[in-house]
């Protein structure tokens, strides 16, 4: 899991939080997992593919979803409803399609699949073989983790990439 | 009065750009797919389409590409997440007269569907 794909997710939640919802973002100490992901409440799935291929996960709480949501459609929202689903999963759509954007920069051009949400507490999701580098961030809405499971598709092999991963 | 298709599958997403439309002067109709944006755009005739990428059943680029088929006048904008260089070539290649990244910036969208329909 090198930093090198990772950072392009960070920066790109960093813009895409603050042009959607106009939040200050604050980065916390970041962690490479092996362990099974778990599910705070709300998850948003997106697969990548392509000469950088695995998954990206989008995760918090209910409240803070809720929270994020009542911004983005200006008025408060009590139930997370399919109308806050589709708005939570475009959150996680933008930030990866900003990324992808950076990714091809650096010469990787990816597809990325349409958004999957995971709803449930303490749902377990495994990334197999690949190692999470999770990066949370901490808004004045919440929290929002941002777990990152990426590979070269080409090597194969996985690169151990925590004491560049600080660099983040 | 204009009117435009707003195509997108993520209804967050259409409720916004239809309000944003609607408030701006313009009719609106709303397809949730490529293929019902291509049914959509033959029964509504509209003047000018905003066409989102990834979506279910038919994708953005393969809908551009039927519209155009049947109208090769047809006004379509892509606005999409995935503003990788490439995508926006294809779209162009399919026919598409502009394009516009995620995230939504009401002001680029005003501008291209303006540029296109005056």
């Amino acid at each position: 899991m090198k930093a090198q794909f990772a950072n392009p997710f960070v920066s790109a939640a960093y813009e895409v939080l603050q042009a959607e919802v106009n939040a200050t973002v604050e980065r916390g100490p970041l962690s490479l997992e092996e362990s099974q992901f778990t599910n705070k409440d709300i998850t948003v799935m997106i697969g990548i593919t392509g000469p950088v291929r695995g998954v990206v996960m989008y995760s918090m709480t209910e409240e803070v979803a809720k929270r994020l949501v009542s911004v983005m459609l200006g008025q408060p929202v009590n139930e997370f409803d399919s109308l806050s689903e589709s708005a939570i999963s475009e959150i996680g759509n933008v930030i990866t399609g900003v990324a992808a954007r950076e990714l091809e920069r650096a010469g990787y051009s990816c597809r990325i699949s349409p958004p999957t949400l995971v709803m449930g507490q303490h749902t377990v999701i495994s990334t197999v073989n690949l190692k999470r580098l999770v990066v949370p961030l901490k808004t004045q809405y919440g929290e929002i983790e941002i777990s990152i499971a990426l590979e070269e598709a080409r090597a194969g092999a996985r690169d151990i990439g925590l004491t560049v991963a600080k660099g983040v | 009065m204009t009117k435009i298709l707003v195509v997108d599958d993520a209804a967050f997403m259409r409720m916004r750009t239809v309000k944003l439309l609607q408030e701006n002067g313009y009719e609106v109709a709303e397809a949730a797919d490529g293929q019902e944006a291509v049914e959509k755009y033959i029964q509504e005739k509209p003047d000018a389409v905003l066409m989102d990428i990834t979506m279910p059943n038919m994708d953005g680029i393969t809908a551009v590409k039927q519209i155009r088929k049947a109208d090769p006048n047809a006004k379509i904008v892509m606005c999409s997440a995935l503003g990788q260089q490439s995508m926006v070539l294809e779209a162009v290649k399919a026919g598409a007269k502009d394009f516009v990244v995620k995230p939504f910036q009401p002001d680029r969208i005003l501008a291209a569907i303006k540029r296109l329909t005056g």
